[in-house]
């Protein structure tokens, strides 16, 4: 029983990491048009500040362009403040100096409104 | 115990799908929005496009070959230019035509094999449009309403990678125009002879406005012109040329990567400011201020360069915008400028002219930010916000994406540098419509209010798909498009 328990957990690890794995490189799926939330308020309207200075030009609106797609990713925050300090693959690490600690948790709450907001768009030609 | 496992795998998992994430750049093959086979037909259907609550969009006209810009007389009569050239090496007749009820299209003036006409606009009883220059040089022709076309400037530097762009009317009555550069980032290389320019013009290269002293950095590259040996090549000169640390470059006007401005009379052309890329749209603010739209550098030719943004620029007499060492007011040497894999890029002059400024907005690499114009209506709304037409990536010629960036119009606050969608397709990926297969659509090159500024005119370049042996355009694609309110927000 204990066996099972063990594999049936190493099972869900896999899974998970796989399902993570497919979520970081899948970039093709985006929000609904069109754009970010109405009525951003008090940190995430600073990070749209900051996201349009530092992130926006390889992620244009948080989808995919020269890079993934960020407002579809299951990462937590601390990855992700990981990904930024550190830089991985292509992506430049952004230093304190370049982004502050405050400027980096906007940016993630902002991400958070992209990601939780419903679409605004209208399909046109009424 | 077994928690704290499945815990530590957990996060394992999580950083290792972090790097893969961080590698898909290089795993993935580029994903171009030009990159697919175009339907043999194009349709439309407004439906496909998205907007915000309360606008809504219809074709004006459609059958247009290479469009680029919309002018409005004084009667409010809407006109398009044809550009008459397209990348990919294809050349029609430059033409100005009348939008009429219907989309019915009226021949107002014609030109050469020297296209591509690039934009223009309706004062002192005459239209002045851009022609690009792309085998004789650029020029501004003053066309009337009869179709009588007079060059009143002549011989700009357009041969190269970029053209002759504008021309814009300011509040001084002179005609504010934009020149491009010959080349990516200053030096001329295998790039340039698969754009098609550097056969027919082997010595055709970048000048610049004012005196520049070079730092001496040269670049290997293979001799299309004479295939089997390499060439040396250093900037603000000929293929084939090196330059040496200290070498002065003279500066003169008219030059490359710049905006000029001429009397509507005629006359030589007065610098307004340099160090631009390609400063393709042009447009003053409600409270005056000339804006431009820059296209950002290319990952291609001998010195590659990789991320940097298109920018919107609002423009201060006098001032050098950093092309070619800089990008948005930053150093190419830093390192997220390198191509991956590549070295640190060098600066090609010694000193900077000046300190570069920054950007009013930074819109997406490789979008191809174009034509623009400002909001000045209540009615319309967003007030004051520009309004940019995004032609979208040209991947992979330009450099690899890994999904469609561009192909819509955007609207950015020029006072803080939000970007937002304004009119974008439908659909669960972005891209042109023939990616998507709708009726959306394809690559927006212009956005221009109406004289009233209650509706906003698209127009659409049309198809142009890519693939590794560049672009292929096709004619009768293009789309005039109106976007206006549908009633109260």
């Amino acid at each position: 029983m204990a066996h099972q328990l063990h594999l049936s957990r190493r099972l869900a690890t896999l899974l998970v990491a796989i399902g993570i794995m497919c979520g970081g490189c899948a970039t093709a799926r985006r929000r609904p048009p069109l754009g970010p939330a109405p009525a951003l308020t008090g940190q995430a309207a600073a990070g749209q500040l900051a996201f349009m200075d530092k992130c926006n030009r390889c992620h244009p609106g948080g989808e995919a362009g020269l890079g993934p797609a960020l407002n579809d990713k299951p990462f937590p925050d601390f990855l992700k403040r990981f990904q930024v300090r550190h830089g991985l693959g292509v992506m430049p690490h952004f230093s304190k100096d370049e982004l502050t600690d405050p400027q980096l948790d906007a940016i993630l709450d902002y991400l958070k409104a992209l990601h939780e907001n419903p679409s605004r768009a209208s399909k046109s030609g009424a | 115990m077994k928690r704290r496992h499945l815990l530590s795998a957990m996060l394992v998992a999580a950083a290792f799908a972090a790097v893969s994430a961080a590698g898909c750049y290089r795993v993935r093959p580029s994903a171009g929005g030009g990159q697919t086979t175009a339907p043999s037909t194009r349709t439309t259907r407004p439906a496909d496009i998205a907007l915000p609550p309360g606008y809504r969009i219809e074709v004006v006209a459609r059958g247009l070959t290479f469009p680029t810009s919309v002018i409005f007389d004084d009667r409010g009569t809407p006109f398009v230019v044809e550009a008459g050239y397209s990348y990919g090496e294809a050349f029609t007749t430059p033409r100005l035509v009348r939008v009429d009820a219907g989309g019915q299209l009226t021949l107002v003036a014609s030109g050469g094999r020297n296209g591509p006409w690039n934009g223009g606009s309706f004062a002192n009883d005459a239209f002045y449009v851009a022609e690009g220059g792309e085998m004789e040089g650029g020029r501004i022709l003053r066309i009337t309403p009869d179709g009588n076309v007079r060059a009143i400037v002549e011989n700009l530097p357009s041969t190269g990678d970029h053209h002759t762009n504008g021309a814009v009317v300011g509040a001084d009555g002179a005609l504010y125009f934009g020149q491009g550069t010959a080349t990516n980032s200053g030096v001329v290389g295998e790039d340039n002879f698969q754009f098609g320019w550097l056969k027919r013009k082997p010595d055709f290269h970048d000048t610049p406005c004012r005196d520049i002293t070079l730092a001496g950095v040269n670049f290997p590259s293979n001799n299309p012109v004479k295939p089997g040996e390499k060439a040396t090549t250093g900037a603000f000169s000929p293929f084939g040329t090196p330059t040496t640390k200290g070498q002065v470059i003279r500066g003169q006007v008219p030059c490359n990567g710049a905006i000029m401005r001429v009397n509507p009379d005629g006359g030589s052309p007065e610098l307004v400011a340099w160090g631009f890329r390609n400063p393709f749209g042009l447009a003053f603010s409600p409270d005056g201020v000339l804006y431009v739209t820059d296209n950002g550098y290319d990952d291609r030719g001998s010195r590659p360069v990789w991320g940097t943004g298109d920018l919107l620029w609002a423009v201060k007499e006098g001032t050098w915008y950093g092309w070619p060492d800089y990008s948005g007011g930053h150093p190419l040497t830093e390192s997220e400028f390198s191509p991956p894999g590549g070295k640190e890029l060098p600066p090609v002059l010694a000193s900077p002219p000046n300190p570069p400024p920054k950007p009013a907005a930074i819109l997406g690499v490789h979008s191809s930010s174009d034509g623009f114009d400002f909001s000045t209506n209540d009615a319309f709304g967003f007030k004051g916000e520009a309004f940019v037409a995004q032609f979208g990536d040209q991947a992979p010629t330009t450099g690899k994406v890994v999904a469609p960036v561009g192909f819509k119009v955007v609207r950015v606050n020029v006072a803080n540098g939000v970007i937002e969608d304004f009119a974008t397709n439908v659909g669960k990926t972005n891209g042109p419509a023939s990616r998507l297969r709708t009726g959306g659509l394809e690559r927006p090159v212009a956005a221009r209010f109406d004289p009233g500024g209650a509706a906003l005119y698209i127009v659409d370049f049309g198809v142009m798909t890519m693939s590794e042996r560049g672009p292929s355009p096709q004619q009768g694609t293009g789309v005039l498009w109106r976007v206006s309110r549908t009633g109260g927000r």
